[in-house]
């Protein structure tokens, strides 16, 4: 029986030592390899003074060593802490000084951007695996590997002691540190390698960076079923047609990924020319998939099974539901709840609500987190006590998801609590007016918003990005509107752009977007 | 045509981030100067400044791994 993600490894290195664990381009990692410098880290780190519970940054950009990174912390009794490489150095600098990050592992790739980042930075003791003109500890991965594991003293780690905290961007306020423990961690790779069926055959291409909390199926997943996952560089996911090269070359069997991933992929109908025959999973999660790339999508792989995915970062994954034929034609369901996992359906004064009725989703899991770093305030307002018994509590995580049970039982995905809006007295809801906007064929992608035109007067905007070779101006839009939405539903202001502004994760960046349009509205 | 590349991408793709120079050899889409928006962005001004079409086939790493390797497909299509 595993306790700690570190086990993962130990386990699967000693039922079979060669089977390749990672792989980059031409780089591979076999699973006794991987426990060897995992080991190797850990004893660097112990030495260094990093002690139980301690926060230990990785900073990389895709990379094999991000693998050994994470177990290495891990199996010191570190706390990984992942850092995009790709944020502005401001935001880095919170996150260093939020959870006090003493030492960071990294790569030589991100040499100039580590320099320019540490340099007037007094919090950082020391980096590993890039050596720097700073004047701060450094040592390459050539020289940790050198390390003969003498006097290593392994650390005792247990279930309930943290593995990770991943800082979530938030739609206001500052970022937040979800943690995760040993136990929560490891759920998450039972249950989502059980529901899988992940196999010690599986090829899984692992596209989400390490910040990003769906990255945890290739890093913990993947490994706990003895399979293989393929960390795709920076490059290919940029280029989707050398992604879809890679896709073939390597037969991959698992995908999971933000929809928008996949719909790049579809772009110039190149994937049509590749073989991935071998693909029986595609997890997609963390935005609504359009149907009709959907739909494209289910002819071209019949023999892969399409999984909608859903999960807030504090509890992991916690429902699913597989795309069926029917479903093509109206929202697809986020599903049920899977094992060891329960929810509730409130309203605002934490009622139960009836079948078919919206209300917040609240969820009670083995893959739930323990809180948010340094904030019990957060942490204590984002969840809910049920008394079971005098003794016994059931501890539920507030979504703060809009959701409904359909007719068959399964759940139905709203919209964020905050995105129904009142505009001169009329109750908007602002995904059902990105869902009409996007059934006009030139559309794909589309994000309404409200927007304070001057003070007190609000309205209703969309940014609309088209598909090449439409040519559709706002005017033609209002038009298509007017049979499908009620007139105050129908956006004021209507924007085509010729690209949307992303989060790192590969969700449209709202906020940014918003001030753009906003940028637009005054201008005019 | 090297130089209106390196402007281009140091000041509107790399967010401001970029003490130094780029380097005809710095790899703009690993090591993050560029991030995936900033690619179709890239695509786009190369399309407008110098008056060609890239193909979704032509979107491929060996084109737009680093400056070097943009002005070299830029060359071979002028044939």
């Amino acid at each position: 029986m595993l306790e700690t993600l570190p086990q993962i490894i130990e386990n699967s290195a000693r039922s079979h030592p060669e089977r390749e664990a990672f792989r980059f381009g031409s780089k591979a990692l076999a699973y006794s390899e991987l426990e060897h410098r995992m080991h190797q880290l850990a004893d660097h780190l112990i030495r260094i003074g990093v002690k139980k519970g301690d926060r230990v940054g990785v900073y990389m950009n895709r990379c094999i060593e991000t693998a050994i990174a994470i177990y290495g912390i891990m199996r010191a009794g570190g706390v990984y802490v992942p850092l995009d490489a790709m944020t502005p150095h401001s935001r880095t600098l919170f996150l260093l000084k939020d959870c006090s990050i003493a030492h960071i592992v990294s790569t030589r790739s991100q040499k100039k951007r580590l320099t320019s980042l540490l340099t007037d930075t007094m919090v950082v003791e020391s980096v590993i695996g890039v050596t720097l003109d700073l004047n701060i500890k450094s040592i390459s991965w050539d020289n940790l590997f050198e390390n003969n594991l003498e006097n290593y003293q392994p650390v005792a780690i247990g279930p309930d002691d943290l593995a990770y905290i991943m800082y979530t961007s938030g739609s206001t306020g500052p970022p937040k540190g979800i943690m995760h423990t040993h136990f929560s961690g490891l759920s998450y790779a039972r249950l989502s390698a059980d529901l899988y069926g992940v196999h010690h055959l599986d090829r899984f291409a692992s596209h989400a960076p390490l910040h990003f909390d769906i990255s945890t199926f290739g890093f913990f997943t993947v490994p706990y079923a003895g399979a293989t996952s393929i960390i795709l560089s920076d490059a290919h996911v940029k280029m989707p047609f050398s992604l879809a090269q890679l896709l073939e070359k390597e037969q991959i069997t698992i995908w999971y990924s933000v929809p928008l991933a996949l719909i790049q992929l579809l772009q110039g109908g190149f994937l049509e020319q590749k073989d991935l025959k071998s693909i029986r999973w595609v997890l997609f999660g963390g935005e609504n998939f359009a149907l009709k790339y959907l739909k494209t999508f289910t002819k071209l792989w019949p023999h892969a099974t399409f999984c909608n995915v859903y999960g807030p970062a504090e509890v992991n994954q916690c429902t699913y539901h597989n795309v069926v034929p029917d479903d093509l034609n109206s929202n697809i369901p986020i599903g049920e709840v899977w094992s060891d996992t329960s929810f509730k359906i409130m309203d605002k004064n934490y009622k139960e609500v009836d079948d078919g009725i919206t209300g917040q989703l609240l969820i009670q899991s083995v893959t739930m987190m323990r809180g948010y770093w340094n904030n019990d305030a957060l942490t204590k307002k984002s969840t809910y006590i049920e008394k079971v018994t005098p003794t016994k509590n059931n501890i539920y995580y507030c979504t703060g998801d809009m959701v409904y049970k359909n007719e068959y039982g399964k759940l139905v995905f709203v919209g964020r609590n905050d995105r129904q809006v009142k505009i001169r007295g009329y109750r908007i809801e602002m995904n059902e007016v990105e869902s009409i906007l996007l059934r006009h064929e030139g559309v794909q992608e589309a994000a309404v918003f409200v927007i304070e035109k001057e003070e007190g007067v609000k309205i209703l905007a969309a940014a609309l990005l088209l598909f090449p070779l439409f040519d559709i101006d706002s005017k033609m839009m209002t038009k298509f509107c007017r049979g499908l939405l009620p007139q105050h539903s129908i956006p004021t202001m209507i924007e085509v752009l010729p690209y949307f502004p992303r989060t790192s994760s590969g969700k449209i960046d709202r906020p940014t977007l918003l001030n753009r349009i906003t940028d637009k509205l005054i201008d005019a | 045509m090297e130089q209106i590349l390196k402007d281009f991408i140091r000041e509107q793709l790399a967010n401001g981030t970029l003490e130094e120079e780029i380097d005809i050899e710095d790899d703009l889409l690993g090591s993050g100067i560029v991030d995936s928006l900033g690619i179709t962005r890239l695509i786009l001004f190369i399309e407008n400044e110098f008056g060609i079409k890239i193909p979704p086939e032509d979107m491929l790493i060996e084109n737009f791994m680093t400056v070097g390797h943009i002005l070299d497909y830029l060359s071979r299509r002028k044939q």
